[in-house]
C-alpha cells in the first residue's frame, strides 16, 4: 500500500465498554425517564441512590423503632391508659418485652395486651400505694423481688 | 445495592419440606474436573476417596463425575425448583470439596437473595387480629327473639 500513515492512526480501543455500562445501569433500570438509559445520567443517579440507601439504613431502624411506639401507645390509650406509664411500670416488674414484639402482640394478640396493660396498672397501684400509703407492709404481690 | 433495586424474598420452605419426611431438595450434583491439571488435584483425591460415601449418604442425589479437559473444576448443584448452582473448587482440598458438597446438599434450591423478614408463620394471629371493634364494648344489647312483638 502506498499511504501508510493512515493505518498507524487506528487505535484499538478496550473490548468491555458495553459491559462495564451494562453493570451500572442495571442498577438504573428502575429508575423514570432518561436516567434508566442514558449512562451519563444514570452515573449520578446510581450514585445518589447508594448514598440515600446508605443513610435509609440508619434511618429505618429509628423509624421502625417510632412505629412500634406510636402502636403501642394506642393501644394502651384504648385501655385507659398512657404510654410512659405503661414502659415505666413493665420495666418496674422487670418485664422485658421489646417494642417490637409488644406492637406485634398489640395487633395479633389484643387479650395478651390487655393483660400487660393490667399488670402495668396493679404494678403503678401498688407504688401509689406505697408512696402515698401508712408506710405498712404493702399487701403488693408484683413489687416484691425474689431474692434467691 | 439498593432495597428496591435488588431483588428480595420472604422466608419459606419449599412446600414446608421437613414438617412431615424431609426430602433432600437436591436432585443432581455434576464433578467437572480434569484428569491431569494441577487444580483439580483435590477435586480427584475427593473422588477416589469420599464421593461414594457421598453418594451412599444421600440416596435421592443423583452423583455425575464427568472428566473433562478443562482448566477450572466446577460443582454443578441442580435442585428440585430448577434452580442450578455452580462453585469453583480449584486448588481446594478433598476436606474442604467434602464442606462445598454437604453446603450444597443442606441448601434448599432457594435463590440466596435478601429475606425480608428472618420469621414466617401461616397462623400469625391466635386471639384474633385487632380491629376497631375488638375493645368497644358493645352498645346496643343482646339480639334477642321478638316474641314479644308477635303476640
Amino acid at each position: 500500500m502506498v499511504f501508510l500513515t493512515l493505518s498507524c492512526w487506528i487505535r484499538n480501543r478496550g473490548p468491555d465498554r458495553f459491559w462495564k455500562v451494562q453493570e451500572l445501569l442495571k442498577h438504573a433500570r428502575h429508575f423514570r425517564g432518561r436516567k434508566n438509559r442514558c449512562y451519563k445520567l444514570a452515573v449520578l443517579a446510581v450514585r445518589r441512590a447508594f448514598v440515600y440507601s446508605t443513610k435509609g439504613r440508619r434511618f429505618k431502624k429509628r423509624n421502625m423503632r417510632t412505629l412500634w411506639i406510636t402502636r403501642i401507645a394506642a393501644a394502651t390509650r384504648e385501655h385507659g391508659m398512657k404510654y410512659p406509664v405503661l414502659i415505666h411500670n413493665l420495666t418496674k416488674c422487670s418485664v422485658q418485652l421489646n417494642r417490637r414484639v409488644m406492637s406485634d402482640l398489640a395487633i395479633t394478640e389484643p387479650r395478651t395486651f390487655l393483660s400487660l396493660a393490667k399488670l402495668a396498672r396493679a404494678r403503678q397501684q401498688e407504688g401509689f400505694q406505697a408512696a402515698l400509703g401508712d408506710g405498712k407492709e404493702p399487701p403488693g404481690v408484683l413489687s416484691r423481688i425474689m431474692l434467691q | 445495592m439498593t432495597s428496591r433495586g435488588t431483588p428480595s424474598r420472604f422466608l419459606r420452605s419449599v412446600l414446608q419440606n421437613g414438617v412431615g419426611r424431609y426430602v433432600c431438595q437436591l436432585k443432581r450434583v455434576s464433578i467437572i474436573f480434569s484428569k491431569k491439571a494441577q487444580g483439580s488435584l483435590g477435586v480427584r483425591d475427593f473422588i477416589e476417596e469420599g464421593v461414594v460415601d457421598y453418594a451412599k449418604k444421600n440416596p435421592g442425589t443423583v452423583v455425575y463425575v464427568s472428566p473433562q479437559p478443562c482448566r477450572v473444576p466446577k460443582i454443578v448443584a441442580e435442585y428440585l425448583n430448577g434452580n442450578t448452582k455452580e462453585e469453583l473448587v480449584t486448588n481446594k482440598t478433598s476436606q474442604q470439596v467434602l464442606e462445598v458438597l454437604t453446603k450444597l446438599t443442606d441448601q434448599s434450591g432457594l435463590d440466596i437473595i435478601r429475606i425480608r423478614k428472618p420469621f414466617h408463620t401461616d397462623s400469625p394471629s391466635i386471639q384474633g387480629k385487632w380491629h376497631p371493634f375488638t375493645n368497644r364494648p358493645p352498645s346496643a344489647g343482646f339480639i334477642r327473639p321478638q316474641s314479644q312483638h308477635a303476640e
